[in-house]
């Protein structure tokens, strides 16, 4: 399977989970070309993945975009983009993201078995990762939050 | 009895259940700690998340089906597959709510392992 492939159920599951989680359309996609390096916005929550297929999963926005959401699934209000519930929502919809599109990557290839780990969190101002040995593939999504930006990188493991 | 990871989902399950009249008697962030509180709380229902550090949700569904064979739990994640379904199943789990969840769906998850007795 090639990059483009892999992005696919986790373009759909950000569409589902944001509309279904949150009330947010996403409006628009479009793929972005970064190579091996990947650009955040400021604000990242990744969730890795093991089993049939192994990587990690990035759902990247503006700091100002993680407060309206954490906002949104609490009801309350946040000054700062590292204030412990805006992490823990974030969080939370990053692991319902990739655990959807896991699901459905599971459901349609039985056996490959693939398991979350927890999510983390990344907050600061223009950071870069760089990807060693796998490649990934990027899509930039807007919503009325802003824009929100996934990353996938897989390599597909043992089954 | 909310067992989950997430302490913004323990939350959100709190402002959907508690105005229905549900008391949250236990709260958990992992596998072992709820079944160390188990016995103690003595819930009706456990929602339980499978994805949790030390120990996961199916295991500590198993280790309390153990001490209590006809607790009544409810599965609670993000994760739904089939395999995943299939193993709770095995385990005596008597439901399984994919997250997102809407708060009238797991309330009439509750209700109906409730009123099965």
């Amino acid at each position: 399977m090639s990059s483009t492939t892999y992005i696919v159920p986790f373009i759909k599951a950000v569409a589902s989970v944001f509309k279904d989680m949150l009330g947010i359309v996403v409006t628009k996609g479009e793929p972005v070309d970064e190579g091996e390096e990947f650009g955040s916005q400021g604000f990242a929550v990744i969730v890795g993945f093991t089993g049939g297929w192994r990587g990690r999963f990035f759902l990247d926005m503006p700091p100002t975009a993680a407060l309206r959401l954490a906002s949104i699934l609490t009801g309350e209000e946040y000054a700062s983009p590292t204030e412990e519930e805006v992490l823990l929502s974030a969080a939370e919809i990053g692991n319902v993201v990739c655990g959807n599109a896991v699901t459905a990557v599971n459901d349609a290839y039985p056996g490959l078995n693939i398991r979350l780990t927890p999510p983390s969190v990344f907050v600061g101002d223009g950071f870069s990762m760089f990807n060693v040995r796998l490649s990934s593939y990027s899509v930039l999504m807007q919503t009325e939050a802003g824009p929100i930006k996934i990353n996938v990188a897989v390599e597909e493991g043992k089954r | 009895m909310a067992v989950d990871d997430s302490p913004v989902t323990r939350k959100m399950l709190k402002k959907a259940l508690e105005p229905e009249g549900f008391i949250i008697v236990a709260e958990a962030g992992n596998g072992r700690d709820a079944v160390a509180a188990y016995a103690q709380a003595n819930p009706d229902v456990i929602t339980m998340d499978v994805t949790m550090p030390i120990m996961d949700g199916l295991e500590a569904a198993a280790a309390i089906k153990k001490l209590n064979p006809s607790q009544k739990i409810i599965m609670l994640s993000a994760m739904g597959d089939k395999d995943i379904v299939a193993e709770a199943q095995s385990l005596g789990i008597t439901d399984f709510c994919t997250k997102p969840f809407k708060p009238d769906e797991i309330i009439g998850k509750i209700l109906k392992v409730l009123a099965e007795g």
